[in-house]
């Protein structure tokens, strides 16, 4: 992609370069996006700026003229921010530039550089960066097209054409997966959380989120009820566990005892008394406590931290595989988002070079076109446009070469020979303006 | 309808067993949504479901259009065996495409919508000789004989495609007995739902089938009475028998609870022997 021209430059530190002590000395709270924003694009080598702050990375997009001066500038930003020399956090520190910080933002959107790949939040977290950069007037043509035209139309791709999403990686998630697998939707039903330990409360959060209806049941009724109070949830008395078991839908057991405490006895009472209702049981405990000879039982499902985990890991296995795929389309759309910025950059020039032998053109025809007749005088002009268009085939069809650096090389070329104006890097619909503008230059209308 | 089907028939020399292009279009559209959901099955994108799902609609409608112009040109949709068949297809088509559209059916897809393709090539490829006509002519069957058919047609349909949910429940189950949350798991139905919706087929279909056996027997008993067939025939015995297990099937669920792997099972017996009474009709009337 050498050539590309892309004057984007990326800096920043991420989960991968820098501890949680540096990141969230460097993250940005949502009210301090505006100063901060205008504090990069007041520096006299950045044109442009955007900035993605999460848990996992703080990052700094800007549109450059001078990328090494910005380069040096941001740098001494972002260790102002942290408290630090620019010395010491430049270990932290990585940056990109042209394509190659083009090729990260549409990882970073794909959420392909995420902690966890295929997590749904940085997209989000991306549009939210964006939206904050157009809203303070800090998004120009650069990144409104690094942003709208390629991260989340690759971020869209990606998650629709590739399964690096499909299948949940945490324990509650597949927890909950499975759980929704026996009884289906969680909105009436009864999840009954055996304990009111850390797990539990994990747990009960997770499931909360989804609709489910909550109760606690804990040896110690004063613990019960702390965590009733947090999620809502109703509290059942100790000894009536099996009542509560054959209210419930789902169960989820993590107590700290040593014996299961859902012995294989009380979950067949259990399970008679629910009338072919099935039931699902996940047991987050170690030691387990719900008898692992419960599974054998017809209309009871039983899963125990090992299968959760062990799911997890093979949807984490399959999420890696998906991401070859997912990085597939990350290089295809960079393709095609350089070649659509390096038409953009060429146009201005096309349209100024053909509007220059046009121009010539048409006003020797007008000059030694003195007393002749209205259709002698159209006669003239359309053989010449006819000459200029011949005779600019030739360039127009090199102009028009795939190949980044000849492209560029003959721009610059036509530049210098003809002094044609300067490289305007503009958006599709002000490019049409302007080529418009300049035809009508030409034509003299 | 037997009137005006027999006399559109009688003016127009239409004909029950040709296969139309309409025929082929429908056969077209549900082989192809056959395929999709399949490959929804075994790749598990979003896109073939929803397209499988769009073709299914359109397979749906020109079998409903196809039904609809054999009927108009004198072919009851009940007068031979293709066309029952074919009306068969046709509902499974129709109860699948109504019911996936409120639930996520998706892995049901694979199954029922292949069914309902082999069901019509059957009816409309098979050689004639093995596909008798039935037994009595249209004319001769009075209403209650028609009504027989059209119930038992019904009942068939409502049976197969609890048969096709319980297939799914007893995937599922294993699969979920065995910790596996894979990709036909994670995008399958809920074992709840689908032992829902197969009750609720097999409670709809019950009553349905009931009125068949009572409607047949009468008209049996009737035509014993006027031509002298009144022999006891194996298959009213897999009928009764097979009405027993679904009886037995729905108050053991209010009664006793019985739900879940044991109720599939009871689902699939239930129409294996519809089927068998079925495939012992025509059977009988192809030797």
């Amino acid at each position: 992609m050498a050539g590309a021209n892309i004057d984007l430059l990326l800096i920043g530190v991420s989960h991968k370069t820098a501890p949680v002590a540096v990141r969230e000395r460097l993250a940005v709270e949502p009210d301090a996006v505006a100063a901060a924003l205008a504090e990069l694009t007041a520096l006299p080598a950045v044109r442009e700026a955007a900035m993605i702050s999460t848990c996992n990375r703080v990052e700094l997009y800007a549109a450059v003229d001078d990328a090494d001066r910005a380069s040096a500038d941001l740098a001494e930003i972002l260790a102002r921010r942290a408290g630090v020399a620019v010395s010491d956090l430049a270990e932290h520190l990585y940056q990109h530039r042209d394509a190659a910080a083009v090729r990260h933002l549409f990882r970073v959107a794909s959420s392909l550089d995420s902690l966890v790949i295929g997590e749904p939040q940085i997209l989000g977290q991306t549009k939210q960066a964006y939206d904050a950069a157009v809203q303070h007037g800090t998004a120009g043509a650069l990144l409104r097209s690094c942003f709208e035209e390629g991260a989340f139309r690759v971020a869209r791709r990606v998650r629709r054409e590739t399964a690096i999403a499909r299948n949940p990686v945490s324990v509650s998630s597949v927890a909950v997966d499975f759980a929704r697998q026996v009884v289906g939707d969680f909105g009436r039903k009864r999840v009954l959380i055996v304990s009111a330990g850390k797990m539990a409360a994990l747990a009960a959060r997770t499931l909360r989120t989804h609709g489910a209806s909550l109760t606690v049941i804990n040896r110690t009724r004063a613990r019960s009820e702390e965590l009733a109070k947090v999620y809502g949830a109703d509290v059942a008395d100790w000894n009536d566990l099996r009542g509560a078991l054959v209210a419930a839908d789902i169960v989820i057991a993590s107590t700290g005892a040593q014996r299961p405490v859902l012995t294989l006895e009380l979950i067949k009472e259990v399970r008679k008394a629910r009338r072919g209702r099935p039931l699902c049981l996940l047991d987050i405990a170690v030691p387990r406590d719900v008898d692992p000879e419960a599974a054998k039982l017809d209309g009871i499902y039983l899963f125990d931290i090992d299968d959760l985990q062990k799911q997890a890991g093979e949807h984490r296995a399959e999420r890696e595989e998906e991401a070859a795929e997912a990085e597939a389309l990350v290089e295809e759309e960079l393709g095609r988002f350089v070649k659509r910025w390096r038409s953009r950059q060429r146009g201005p020039v096309v349209s100024a070079l053909q509007a220059h032998f046009h121009g010539i053109a048409r006003a020797e025809v007008i000059r030694v076109s003195g007393g002749i007749d209205e259709k002698e005088r159209k006669a003239r002009l359309d053989l010449a446009e006819s000459l200029v268009k011949k005779l600019l085939h030739l360039p127009m069809t090199a102009l028009r070469d795939d190949d980044p650096d000849e492209a560029l090389s003959l721009v610059q070329a036509l530049q210098r020979l003809f002094s044609l104006s300067p490289i305007a890097a503009v958006p599709a619909s002000e490019e049409a303006q302007a080529a418009g503008n300049v035809e009508k230059k030409a034509t003299g209308s | 309808m037997r009137v005006t089907c027999e006399s559109r028939r009688a003016r127009r020399g239409g004909k029950s067993g040709g296969v139309s292009t309409l025929t082929w279009h429908e056969v077209g559209a549900y082989a192809i949504a056959a395929l999709l959901y399949m490959a929804h099955l075994v790749g598990l994108r979003r896109g073939p479901e929803y397209a499988g799902r769009a073709l299914l609609a359109v397979g749906v409608a020109l079998h409903f259009a196809d039904i609809g112009v054999r009927c108009y040109h004198g072919t009851s949709p009940i007068s031979s065996t293709p066309d029952a068949m074919s009306l068969v297809a046709f509902m499974i088509a129709a109860v699948y495409l109504l019911t996936s559209m409120r639930y996520q059916l998706a892995a049901a897809g694979g199954f029922a919508v292949p069914a309902v393709v082999a069901l019509i090539l059957l009816a409309r490829l098979a050689p004639a000789e093995a596909m008798a006509p039935a037994a009595v002519a249209l004319p001769e069957m009075g209403r209650l004989g028609q009504a027989h058919i059209l119930l038992a047609t019904l009942g068939v349909a409502v049976f197969a495609f609890a048969a096709v949910l319980a297939i799914v429940y007893l995937f599922q189950d294993r699969s979920l007995k065995r910790k596996q949350l894979d990709r036909v798991v994670a995008r399958g139905t809920p074992l709840e739902t689908l032992d829902r919706l197969a009750h609720r087929c097999v409670s709809v279909g019950f009553p349905v089938f009931t009125l068949a056996i009572v409607t047949g027997a009468i008209w049996v008993a009737r035509l014993g009475l006027l031509h002298g067939r009144g022999t006891l025939r194996p298959e009213y015995l897999i009928a009764v028998g097979t009405w027993i297990a679904f009886a037995v099937l729905i108050i053991a669920r209010v009664g006793a609870g019985w739900r879940g792997r044991r109720a599939a099972w009871l689902t699939l017996g239930g129409f294996g022997g519809t089927a068998l009474v079925v495939a012992a009709y025509f059977i009988r009337h192809a030797v």
